[in-house]
């Protein structure tokens, strides 16, 4: 029998890198990653791999591409969405955004003209709790997304899914993995921005009470979610046409989840201040008036608060059913790693400096 | 009568006085025990348990009257059991077959045990144990096999205990061990009280397919105990802190009772209380499984005791001092709020799941994992207890269901305005009476008006005619 051949967009990326490093060492198919960029330096490339450069845009290098593969399945982890700063003050006809909608748009219909019989698409929980200033206490995927006031990016994210999810058929299985914002060696968000906040001299300050629960997720536990959908698809099929949240399933106090990413630098802030919710709105609304007046980044904005101080996890029971998902890196110890990594990498940039 | 300390600690506390006496005037029993139908030994068996057991007694007698015989002599039972193995004045080679066979002892019409040294304060229980033999007899055969097996199985894991000579040099070593142990003195009275209940059709039968969850209910509270007795116990030259948790922060036990060690010694308490909180969610679990009030009161209160000890252990050094206790106010307080309903107990191990959290040290060890617990249990009672209502898709909102709020919604309204207007109609009917029959009376209202007029205007200065005239007229009087 010949072996599965699998396709990954979006293939040199954070998910995309490990999910290569899943799929050559768990499985036995043949694997090409396709990227608009090659693997960027420091990452690692994989002999057994092929990498193909196109973008998701133009729809008629991806046919070809995809016509001469014939790939059996694709795994879409292209989209773009923000974690940090950036995410609550998107404006209308941000055209990078398109991607999400575009993009997915060419991917599924050159997938499915070459014949592809199962699609996995990389979608974010941000479609349900970007609802700010709302807590999602437990979440599951009974509960309905896209309600209003969703930033301009993430409603393009919701779109993306949503065009994924409609093409579902006997003959095309499809699926959509919601994960929760992912951490892991080489993370480009979440631990910079938090460790970032050492630096500004801004970690004694809590919004809000700090209390409120958030979740994340490891690298590796989300791209093994995308192995067990892929195989999932492959044979019985009953994840098809389904959205699943993938989160670590460790809700933790959004202040605790700080403080322990800080302690691994070496920082445990000296006292704390708690700022009320409500005060904080000003604080941010005043930040971005001196970010739009100064024109430097402000680290504070009034998305980032009603954000920050709300509850959001979720309840994971549907993947750990279907796809038989379990968290194979706990937050502690992938926790750990991620900081460990990233501390190396300041280390090596420092080295170049003062060279 | 109260020691003056503890009347002006009140004084400064009213909310815990106000939680006593809320209790002790509130409280109805569910059950109340018969004692008018009960014989000399049943009665011999009630004044040993008020004796023997420190908080117990008074949850098993408000038990239902199924399970209240039944239970109290299984509590005598293993209470009798514990005072043998406890007394180290007995030497092991008499100890051990007595552990070993105490459920050989039970059908002994008469035995007595007289030889428990002076000072075991229980001595006087095993001294006239035929009276609980006398009662055990006459309970349904059902809940003698059980009590028998359990009393079969702690009895062996007793003497298991008592002949490991290490485990009385060194304490225990590792956290299996010390699980194992909690198992044998908690666990399987957990086992034991969830078949009586399930026998007496007052637990749900599925709570016997998953015995983790009567497992927990045992740990949780032998394990809080073993923290908050850790200095008691030193004292008694016992050890049950395991050395595989202690030996990561200080080299030698003793050392946790050193001032100079004392942030090691915090954080060895934290991950004590870590690893009893991980039973937490199990409790509730287990919780949701009891059909009958008294024995959800009898199951509940020692639960929400016992997170509340945690609570007042966590960050505690006085635990290597003294004995730290929950207050007497809170315990009346946890006491009307766990005799109630799940939800409320939810509510409890929420709140102090959070005091817990809120008072983690960043520098402790265990600071992300104790967090990543206590939002564990947070999100298992929201499991149970959603606090929002999914809210669903405008396409899946019943519109007949919608349209039916409204109408409940604009009766409402409507009721609220209606009961305003009376409201309002009845204090202008009594107003205007009294006023009329205040004047009726004899009351100058024009006199009344003039003298209100008067202090208003000398209230904010004004100087006109009647300010300046009016105090002559006060000089006449």
């Amino acid at each position: 029998m010949p072996s599965t051949k699998v396709l990954i967009t979006g293939g040199t990326g954070f998910l995309g890198t490990e999910l290569l490093r899943l799929l050559t060492t768990q499985t036995s198919h043949s694997i090409t990653a396709l990227d608009l960029n090659p693997p960027p330096p420091g990452t690692q490339v994989f002999p057994n791999v092929q990498y193909i450069r196109c973008n998701v845009l133009d729809s008629s290098a991806l046919q070809a591409t995809f016509a001469s593969l014939k790939p059996d399945a694709v795994i879409h982890t292209v989209g773009l969405y923000y974690v940090g700063d950036n995410r609550y003050s998107m404006k209308k006809g941000d055209a990078m955004f398109e991607v999400n909608v575009e993009g997915t748009s060419n991917v599924v219909s050159a997938a499915k003209e070459a014949g592809v019989r199962v699609f996995v698409h990389t979608s974010s929980f941000a479609v349900l709790v970007d609802e700010l200033g709302v807590d999602f206490r437990n979440a599951d995927e009974e509960w309905s997304v896209g309600k209003a006031r969703l930033a301009y990016g993430m409603s393009k994210v919701l779109e993306a899914e949503k065009i994924v999810l409609a093409a579902n058929s006997p003959t095309f299985r499809t699926c959509a993995l919601r994960s929760a914002a992912i951490f892991g060696p080489g993370d480009p968000v979440v631990i910079p921005t938090i460790h970032n906040l050492i630096a500004r001299g801004e970690t004694p300050f809590v919004l809000g009470s700090g209390t409120n629960l958030v979740e994340f997720v490891h690298v590796t536990n989300v791209a093994h979610a995308h192995l067990l959908a892929l195989s999932n698809l492959l044979s019985s099929g009953t994840a098809a046409g389904e959205a699943f949240y993938i989160t670590n399933g460790e809700p933790v106090a959004s202040r605790a989840f700080c403080l322990a990413i800080w302690k691994h630098f070496g920082h445990v802030p000296p006292f704390s201040v708690s700022i009320p919710k409500s005060l904080a709105w000003w604080a941010g609304w005043a930040a971005e008036w001196a970010a739009w007046l100064t024109g430097k980044e402000s680290s504070l904005s009034r998305g980032l608060i009603m954000d920050g101080s709300a509850e959001r996890y979720m309840n994971i029971g549907k993947a750990r059913k279907v796809l038989g998902y379990e968290v194979l890196v706990g937050l502690e110890d992938g926790l750990r790693d991620a900081c460990e990594y990233y501390k190396k990498q300041l280390e090596g940039r420092k080295v170049d400096k003062t060279r | 009568m109260p020691k003056p300390l503890s009347i002006l600690y009140y004084l400064v506390h009213p909310q815990q006085l106000r939680s006593i006496i809320q209790w002790k005037v509130w409280h109805n029993p569910v059950h109340e025990r018969d004692e008018s139908k009960e014989g000399p030994a049943l009665k011999q068996c009630f004044f040993f348990l008020d004796m023997t057991s420190r908080s117990f007694a008074a949850v098993i007698k408000e038990l239902h009257p199924e399970l209240l015989v039944p239970v109290a002599l299984f509590y005598l039972i293993l209470r009798g059991l514990d005072t043998v193995e406890d007394d180290m004045t007995i030497p092991i080679e008499k100890k051990e077959p007595i552990l070993r066979k105490f459920d050989q002892i039970l059908e002994k019409d008469g035995w007595t045990f007289t030889e428990n040294g002076p000072n075991e304060k229980d001595r006087p229980l095993l001294v006239e144990f035929n009276v609980v033999i006398e009662e055990f007899k006459k309970i349904k055969p059902a809940y003698q096999v059980i009590i028998k097996d359990i009393t079969k199985r702690m009895g062996n894991g007793m003497a298991d205990y008592c002949n490991n000579r290490e485990h009385n040099i060194n304490g225990v070593n590792t956290i299996k061990d010390y699980e194992l142990y909690c198992h044998y003195v908690a666990g399987l009275v957990g086992e034991g009280l969830t078949r009586l209940f399930v026998e007496g059709g007052l637990a749900n039968e599925a709570l016997l397919e998953r015995p983790e969850l009567m497992e927990s209910m045992g740990q949780f509270l032998q394990q809080v105990n073993i923290i908050r007795d850790i200095k008691e116990d030193l004292d008694d030259k016992r050890r049950f802190w395991p050395r595989e948790i202690w030996s990561k922060h200080v080299d030698k036990f003793e050392d946790l009772f050193k001032p100079e060690h004392k942030q090691a010694a915090l954080n060895t308490s934290s991950e004590m209380i870590l690893l009893a909180l991980t039973r937490a969610d199990d409790c509730l679990y287990y919780l949701a499984g009891l059909k009958e009030q008294s024995v959800f009161n009898f199951c509940a209160i020692p639960q929400s005791m016992a997170i509340a000890t945690l609570d007042a252990c966590f960050q505690n050094y006085d635990i290597f001092k003294k004995n730290v206790k929950i207050t007497k106010g809170d315990a009346c307080q946890l006491m009307m709020e766990s005799s109630q309903n799940l939800r409320l107990v939810c509510d409890i191990f929420r709140r102090y799941t959070r005091r817990i959290h809120q008072k983690s040290n960043p520098h402790d060890p265990n600071f992300l994992k104790i967090s990543i617990q206590c939002g564990k249990i947070e999100q298992f009672i929201e499991s149970i207890f959603p606090s929002q209502p999914k809210p669903v898709a405008p396409e899946d909102v019943d519109h007949e269901a919608v349209a039916l709020a409204k109408r409940q919604a604009d009766a409402e309204r409507s009721d609220l305005i209606w009961m305003g207007a009376a409201v309002a109609f009845t204090l202008v009917v009594i107003t205007a009476s009294m006023f009329f029959i205040a004047w009726f009376m004899g009351a100058r209202f024009d006199l009344a008006y003039a003298d209100v007029k008067q202090q208003l205007s000398w209230l904010l200065g004004f100087s006109n005619s009647t300010s300046t005239i009016a105090p002559s007229g006060h000089s006449e009087l």
